[in-house]
């Protein structure tokens, strides 16, 4: 259970760095606009 | 301090002085994709690796698709490495065999090797086999070097390049930086440290019959194996005769040279480079200091030559070593004062001041060098106990991974990490003339600032969030904990630090192998690295696709003695003006507390 726990950590903080990509992006688009 | 001790340091940057050149013009052939002295035996191999994964050279990525691969690459990197911990006892190799270890501690060693951290909360010769050392953790502290390399390399190019969005192939980067770099001076060291005692072996412990028995307490123990306790709830002790001593073996060598090359840290032993089969002579210890040094160093060149201005490069490379030079007899100075309670019979000054937790073949000034140079960078290996250093020599090495590890810093990040400091340097001298900032021939705008920002208050916050949750729960934050008060603080705060700032050292003096410490270092360690690493790309990406606008009058000089103090003075204001009030209240508070004649 908590080998699951651990892989669910690891997982959402990869998918969570690929948002924070987005995020930036985002920002820097709204600069250039 | 002596004559001699200041003699070894001088000579040690004098070496590290004399190859930043060479190793920068090599660096400079590998990530151009030139021709180098390898190229007949490697290419091949390269090509072949291109070939396997149809990856196309030529083909350049953005910052996003960059950073994409870069981190689709940790995650599996991640999870494989979990995977080979919890699985080792099912695995070769394991002559001793090991369990696999507890969850919570394969979570955290497996981000720590990944993020090139390498703390280890567990001691590795009673912990990992040989099959997890060797194809997890040195796997790992090839590749995750390699990953800092090739982002430093890409920020130069996002600083090099002109109206485009390409910075080059994240898996072009990573394969020429293990394959060129890591790999042949790795091998080469191996060798080295064999001659010099470290033992490389497949052998199971050896076990020693002891010329003197000696008694210890133990927790003692029921029928059942469970440890008996008292009235009050504490362990029950009683004595146990020490007859015999296990001596660790193992593929050490091979482990040794990339941990010191690629800033890793992680010793193949608990007590790492103090063990006297991981670094067994002085010889060894002046080659390993050189190690963590030679590519952050040979990478100020690589910068200058990469934006046509070598004398930038040079200036990064003054600013660096203006700090190292300043930490490192700092840190001397203060244990070579020795401890101040000592009795007064008791004579320091023959061992060379404070000797505690220091091995005698290395001495105080190689014990406080090595200190500085790996928290300098971002290695984390130590020859010494720094928890058993006077409060002001262990306080250089937190500060110096405080300031972000950019004096020569770790492979890659303490380039790109400098990089950031840059940006906010000409930023401010911008300001400071009231003009708007430059940059080698690129104006900084306030998109790039936003991100250097970003960059720099992660970090702290990362850091004094989880050190002040910790500090404030006595059930899984103070219970780790060998000391109280003001050292205590410095064990919780260092644990911290290392672990966002991806250094890996540790403190000691603090049990860190729990569920809490485990988690939550972990957690850090993610966030110091890729959370980090995210708004750097983003401005290199940003930086890359600037015109060139020419210089005037009125731009900032990026190649003068000038630069390099400001850059010197933005680092130290950047890091005194965030952690001067958490270090007021541990080592500064610690040392007035020594000389009025309190310990803990």
């Amino acid at each position: 259970m908590l080998d699951l726990l651990f892989l669910a950590i690891i997982i959402a903080f990869f998918l969570l760095a690929l948002a924070y990509i987005a995020g930036c992006d985002k920002l820097r688009k709204g600069e250039k606009s | 301090m002596t004559t001699n001790g200041i003699l070894q340091i001088l000579l040690f940057f004098f070496v590290l002085t004399l190859l930043a050149k060479p190793v920068g013009i090599y660096l400079l052939k590998v990530y151009n994709g030139e021709r180098t002295i390898l190229s007949t035996i490697f290419g091949p191999v390269e090509r072949l690796f291109y070939a396997i994964t149809r990856v196309d050279p030529a083909r350049e990525m953005n910052w996003k698709q960059y950073g994409i691969a870069m981190l689709l690459f940790s995650l599996v990197s991640s999870i494989a490495l979990y995977a080979v911990q919890r699985l080792q006892f099912y695995l070769p190799l394991n002559t001793q065999e090991f369990a696999g270890p507890t969850a919570d501690s394969s979570f955290n060693t497996a981000v720590s090797f990944v993020t090139n951290t390498n703390w280890q909360g567990y001691g590795g010769e009673t912990t990992m086999s040989y099959y997890t050392q060797m194809t997890g953790l040195a796997l790992q502290n090839f590749l995750s070097a390699a990953v800092g390399m090739a982002l430093a390399i890409v920020f130069i190019r996002g600083i090099a390049r002109f109206e485009t969005d390409k910075l080059g192939n994240f898996w072009v980067d990573l394969v020429r930086g293990t394959l060129y770099v890591l790999l042949p001076l790795s091998f080469l060291a191996a060798i080295f440290f064999v001659s010099q005692g470290v033992v490389q072996n497949f052998k199971a412990y050896d076990t020693a019959q002891l010329t003197q028995s000696f008694v210890v307490q133990v927790d003692k123990k029921d029928a059942d194996g469970n440890v008996v306790k008292d009235e009050a709830g504490e362990n029950v002790k009683e004595d146990s005769t020490v007859n015999t001593q296990t001596i660790a073996q193992g593929p050490v060598a091979s482990q040794l040279a990339i941990k010191m090359l690629g800033t890793n840290g992680g010793g193949f032993f608990n007590a790492n480079s103090a063990h006297p089969f991981e670094n067994p002579t002085p010889f060894s210890n002046l080659i390993q200091m050189l190690l963590i040094f030679i590519i952050p160093a040979g990478f100020t060149y690589t910068l200058g030559r990469m934006v046509k201005s070598p004398g930038h490069g040079w200036a990064v490379y003054a600013a660096m070593s203006i700090l190292f030079l300043t930490g490192a007899f700092i840190t001397y100075g203060a244990e070579s004062q020795g401890n101040p309670l000592y009795p007064a019979n008791v004579d320091q000054v023959v061992v060379g001041g404070n000797f505690e937790g220091k091995e005698t073949r290395f001495g105080v000034a190689n014990s406080a060098l090595f200190a500085t140079v790996t928290t300098d960078a971002s290695c984390g290996a130590v020859n010494s106990m720094h928890d058993s250093f006077t409060p002001i020599g262990g306080m250089v090495p937190l500060v110096n991974i405080m300031l972000g590890e950019v004096v020569f810093g770790g492979v890659g990040a303490g380039m790109y990490g400098i990089l950031v400091m840059i940006i906010l340097t000409v930023f401010l001298a911008g300001l400071m003339v009231g003009r708007t900032p430059e940059y080698l021939g690129k104006k900084i705008e306030a998109y790039d600032v936003q991100m250097a920002t970003l960059y720099i208050l992660i970090f702290p916050l990362t850091i004094l969030g989880f050190t002040a949750i910790s500090s404030v729960s006595p059930d899984f934050g103070l219970t780790s904990l060998n000391n109280q008060g003001a050292h205590g603080l410095s064990e919780i705060l260092y644990a911290f630090t290392s672990g966002t700032g991806n250094n890996g050292s540790a403190f000691a003096g603090i049990s860190a192998n729990t569920l809490w410490y485990n988690t939550t270092i972990g957690i850090a360690m993610l966030v110091g690295r890729f959370f980090m690493i995210i708004p750097m790309l983003a401005i290199a990406g940003n930086l890359a696709g600037k015109k060139k606008i020419p210089a005037t009058l009125g731009t900032f000089p990026v190649n003068t003695p000038l630069f390099a103090v400001l850059l010197v003075s933005i680092i130290l204001i950047v890091g005194a003006l965030t952690f001067f009030p958490v270090l007021s209240l541990s080592p500064i508070l610690e040392h007035f507390q020594m000389y009025a004649g309190q310990t803990f």
